[in-house]
């Protein structure tokens, strides 16, 4: 079975060097009618029969071809194959897909970030599917370039061996991976829909076609060039959904012990002196921006309906009332100690145009 | 007499005639048309025969994927292969009776 697999091999190499001097398009159909022929045939094969046997010399068989098609025989060469050189438009346009592939592997794990960086990637195949879109759905001549057939030969496994039914066995869940792939894709559009439109947009756009790109891929292989950067993409937004997800994990046990808060001490009243350390009553407190400063309501608070209607009084005025527990009324105690008379002399009392209490400090605040 | 000679002349016709009705890969065409009776005809010639008729625009194709092996391009025959058909029947009728008649003469 594997000789035969090498006779093919060997047959159709033979038969493409016999071809070589045709335009590279029609060479590229041949070479899909008889691959498909070989194959066939070498199924049929007899232990000890060869393709050779059969069908007599690849080159015999290419030139019976030449005659009934109506190609000039092979030494009259065709000037198609001696320009172009070592960067054919197949080589340019294979390498173009594996980069384009690399590049969207990386820009996925940055694309819900900047969903624009995919624009890169874009281009690039656009470009290389541009070069060789017209070489139709088998792209026979990147098949047929040595990088490929190198990678082929690498990828090959021996029938019947544990890597080959591993292979079998992945192969199979391809139709799967193609439903988890427009799944990463459509999870990264609903992650990107709150901020970018346009990468939503695009993002679900690219989830949809993919469930269509792995099957159409199979018969053309032109939608290699949706379907493996698609697969790269959802890859790189794996990895982002992962990483994200981690550093949340992390960020949440770790936060209290890295980055502890200030200590702030929840006071419940306040409580205002003048100069000469007389409690200053209904005090009404405000911030720079005129805002009234309200000091945290304690459950000591005045609210409690034992007492009735909460008593209307501004949130901001100090000292507010304290209940009394004993007989459970509102009314405004002094703190247990009194005026530091040491803090006193220290407070801004040199300025002796402290606002009144009855006049909010927005007069005298800071501009903005 | 050899008749890979003759077939060289008619092989187009032949070809159109088993696609007329299926459609066919490659090898399935050289199938159809030894099944006919046409023993010798050359894998090859087929597979060329196939190409010109298709590069003259009697043909189109299609590729279908193939479980094991490679994908299979199938051939049909288009209205230009049809009427080019209806034309060589015609032709070849009237070539083959005439021939026939040479040949009756012959034998008389």
């Amino acid at each position: 079975m594997n000789t035969q697999a090498l006779g093919v091999e060997y047959y159709l190499a033979g038969m493409r060097a016999a071809l070589d001097d045709l335009p590279p398009n029609e060479v590229a159909e041949i070479m899909e009618d008889v691959e498909a022929h070989v194959a066939e045939l070498s199924t049929e094969l007899g232990d000890d029969e060869t393709l050779e046997q059969r069908l007599g010399s690849p080159e015999l068989y290419a030139q019976e071809l030449r005659q009934a098609a109506g190609y000039p025989p092979k030494t009259e060469r065709l000037p198609v194959t001696t320009k172009g050189g070592w960067l054919t438009r197949p080589r340019a346009a294979a390498w173009g897909l594996v980069a384009a592939t690399g590049v969207t592997l990386l820009a996925g794990v940055a694309a819900l970030r900047e969903p624009a960086i995919l624009l890169l990637p874009a281009v690039i195949l656009v470009l290389s599917l541009a070069l060789v879109h017209d070489r139709g759905p088998l792209q026979q001549e990147i098949m047929n370039l040595p990088e490929t057939h190198r990678l082929k030969k690498w990828l090959a496994v021996e029938p019947g061996t544990p890597a080959e039914r591993a292979l079998t066995y992945l192969t199979s869940l391809q139709p799967a991976w193609w439903l988890i792939r427009a799944g990463l894709l459509g999870l990264g559009a609903v992650l990107l829909a709150g901020r970018d439109i346009l990468g939503f947009l695009a993002l679900a756009a690219i989830a949809v076609v993919s469930v269509f790109a792995g099957p159409r891929a199979k018969v053309d292989r032109r939608w290699l060039w949706f379907s493996l950067p698609a697969s790269a993409l959802a890859v790189g937004l794996l990895f982002q959904v992962i990483d994200v997800t981690a550093n949340q994990l992390a960020y949440g046990s770790s936060s209290r012990s890295s980055y502890p808060q200030p200590i702030v001490e929840p006071y419940q009243n306040i409580y205002v002196y003048d100069e000469n350390g007389k409690l200053l009553t209904n005090v009404l407190l405000y911030d720079q921006d005129g805002q009234p400063i309200n000091a945290p309501r304690g459950y000591n608070s005045c609210n409690d309906p034992g007492n009735g209607p909460e008593p209307v009084i501004p949130a901001n005025r100090y000292p507010r009332p304290k209940i009394d527990y004993e007989n459970g009324v509102c009314y405004t105690v002094a703190p247990s100690v009194s005026a530091p008379s040491s803090t006193a002399s220290t407070a801004p009392s040199s300025s002796g145009s402290a606002p009144s209490s009855s006049v909010p400090p927005t007069s005298v605040s800071p501009s903005k | 007499m050899d008749t890979s000679q003759l077939l060289k002349g008619v092989l187009d016709l032949a070809v159109l005639a088993v696609l007329r009705k299926d459609d066919g890969y490659g090898y399935d065409v050289v199938r159809r048309l030894r099944a006919g009776g046409l023993n010798e005809v050359g894998d090859a010639s087929v597979y060329g025969t196939l190409r010109r008729l298709y590069n003259a625009g009697m043909l189109t194709s299609y590729v279908v994927p193939s479980e094991e092996g490679p994908h299979r391009k199938y051939y049909s025959i288009n209205e230009t292969g049809r009427a080019r058909l209806a034309e060589s029947r015609e032709t070849w009728r009237s070539f083959a009776s005439t021939l026939d008649g040479l040949l009756e003469e012959v034998a008389a």
